[in-house]
């Protein structure tokens, strides 16, 4: 770089938006373990009470605050997010990464509409998604609630998945496949000997990309699941519109350190392709 | 006989995926087209009758009949325009710096910068709004502490205005931004800024005629992955914004969720799916879909 002063003008510019980017999501952390009982942005004192609150233990700082029977709710919404994240990412990893194997290692006439069906729930907004489908659901009797949150879930996860896998796949070359294919192998086995292996952290890294996302997902959820069956972000996102209480503060510094524990493992099979 | 194997395996391949699509993707799109074309009832439902002024409401007029000329749902389009463009100019200014930082930094120190730059990416959007809900409040981070520094006398109060709204689209809506330019930029050619150097360009030159130029097309990508996600917001408005900065996506949410007039909220959401559309095919047009399709 030619002129040093630059280089230090960028420097300090980086500096400020990693600030940026980092300083909301530390706050939050740091004032989770805040005492005050009144204002929760003032500094008291050192505790680990709002996070005992969150799992039903009745503490000193919020007996007046405590409502035990958010509790349960908490958990059944946990529950939920858990069980539709591990449902629709089993599915989805597996039309996903089929779809994937047939645009990419076969030639027919209607590739391209594929690869535009694959990228449109990407980009399609979440309320436009939410509301179609919403409306599909309401118009044809199905009954909003998990299975109606799995469907949804899996009609964008699929593309997730299909694009890390296409990325893995397209980065490979097929001559192995040939040579395990001249070499007397039948397809199944070329795919399970040479095809699988090759494709796996394409594979891993997707699944745990649909995980996240199915986990953390709002606006679509928040259309189709229906009165008894809400998951972890549509309970915060109801917590918050109602007021904001410290307990809200531990449960999204949990959600963070869950997140950011998938999100890592999922990069680094990503990155291993 | 390998030929007919083949396609049945191609077969077997896509039909899951396929029909999976078909009904609960492109079913659902073309339901919501269908209701925007339908008369809402008087208590909620829809009355199967061809009915255009879902859409002459969006305008101004309501029914054509008894209720007079009203803009206000205009208004808020305009305003979710105005605001998803500003939002693209806001991510588009802090981020093609950064990028440029991040690519002249050595290749393990990019790689991880990159790295706890997504990162966030990943954390529940309505986790990382309480941030910024707990940072604006009036007995929020901010005010707190800049009282307690003395710098101010009494509360601020950022919650519940545009500004709030912006803060809150362009921290959600970063990685949109930076990941699409930082990869042109990675992309730029050395050797070209050296020369335009050599030959006596200064820095601000170099930027506009050489630097400017050849990531145009990640100032493309990003602009529109960060337009399309602002317009249709709802999320960001209703804990940042309050009833005061209603958007098109706080619309169509009241539609579906309070007004109970599905074909309205259904014609609402057809428009954003065409600006959506719209933009896409421009990009495609200019850019070409190598660059989309990775």
């Amino acid at each position: 770089m030619r002129h040093p002063w630059l280089r230090r003008l960028l420097d300090f510019h980086g500096l400020l938006f990693l600030f940026f980017v980092y300083a909301p999501i530390i706050i939050v952390v740091v004032y989770s373990f805040n005492s005050h009982p009144v204002n929760m942005m003032v500094w008291k004192d050192f505790t680990f009470d709002w996070y005992l609150s969150i799992f039903g233990n009745p503490t000193k700082l919020n007996e007046q605050t405590l409502y035990v029977e958010s509790t349960d709710q908490l958990l059944a919404a946990v529950k939920n997010s858990l069980l539709v994240a591990s449902t629709t990412t089993a599915f989805s990893t597996i039309v996903g990464t089929a779809t994937a194997l047939a645009v990419y290692r076969h030639h027919f006439r209607l590739k391209p509409f594929y690869q535009g069906l694959l990228f449109m729930p990407m980009v399609m907004p979440d309320i436009v998604l939410g509301i179609a489908l919403l409306v599909f659901f309401v118009n044809f009797g199905i009954k909003l609630g998990l299975f109606s949150i799995i469907i949804g879930h899996c009609t964008f996860l699929i593309s997730y998945v299909f694009v890390v896998v296409s990325a893995r796949l397209a980065g490979m070359d097929d001559t192995l496949e040939q040579a395990s294919a001249d070499l007397g192998a039948n397809p199944w086995i070329t795919f399970r000997r040479v095809t699988l292996p090759q494709i796996l952290p394409g594979i891993v890294g997707g699944a745990l990309l649909a995980f996240i996302i199915s986990m953390d997902d709002l606006v679509i959820t928040y259309f189709i699941a229906g009165v008894d069956s809400t998951t972890l972000p549509v309970f915060i996102y109801g917590m918050l519109r109602r007021g904001v209480k410290p307990e809200i503060n531990a449960i999204a510094t949990l959600m963070l350190v869950f997140s950011f524990v998938i999100a890592s493992l999922g990069l680094y099979f990503r990155k291993r392709t | 006989m390998a030929v007919k194997r083949d396609s049945r395996r191609l077969f077997a391949l896509l039909t899951p995926g396929t029909v999976f699509l078909g009904i609960f993707f492109l079913g659902p799109l073309a339901v919501m087209v269908v209701f925007s074309f339908l008369e809402p009832g008087l208590y909620g439902g829809v009355e199967w009758n061809f009915y255009h002024w879902n859409y002459g409401r969006i305008l101004g007029w309501a029914d054509g009949e008894w209720e007079d000329f009203d803009p206000v749902y205009a208004e808020i389009f305009f305003r979710s325009v105005r605001l998803a463009l500003t939002n693209v100019a806001i991510t588009l200014l802090i981020c093609y710096p950064a990028a440029l930082w991040v690519s002249g930094l050595s290749a393990r120190w990019r790689t991880f910068v990159v790295f706890i730059v997504t990162l966030p990416f990943f954390v529940s959007l309505v986790v990382r709004l309480f941030c910024w809900v707990l940072i604006l409040r009036p007995s929020g981070f901010l005010s707190s502490t800049l009282l307690g520094l003395g710098l101010i006398s009494e509360p601020i109060d950022i919650i519940y205005t545009e500004t709030a709204v912006l803060i809150g689209m362009a921290y959600i809506l970063l990685p949109f931004m930076f990941l699409p330019l930082y990869a042109s930029i990675e992309k730029l050619d050395h050797s070209l800024v050296e020369a335009s150097y050599d030959l006596g360009a200064n820095p601000y030159q170099t930027f506009l005629r050489v630097i400017l130029p050849s990531t145009l097309p990640g100032i493309a990508a990003g602009s529109v992955l960060v337009f399309i996600p602002s317009l249709g917001n709802f999320i960001v408005p209703d804990l940042l914004g309050g009833a005061k900065v209603l958007m098109i996506g706080n619309l169509v949410e009241q539609q579906f969720l309070s007004a109970r007039n599905w074909p309205f909220g259904s014609a609402l959401s057809v428009m954003i799916m065409l600006v959506m559309f719209l933009l896409i095919v421009i990009y495609l047009r200019r850019i070409g879909r190598s660059e989309i399709v990775r």
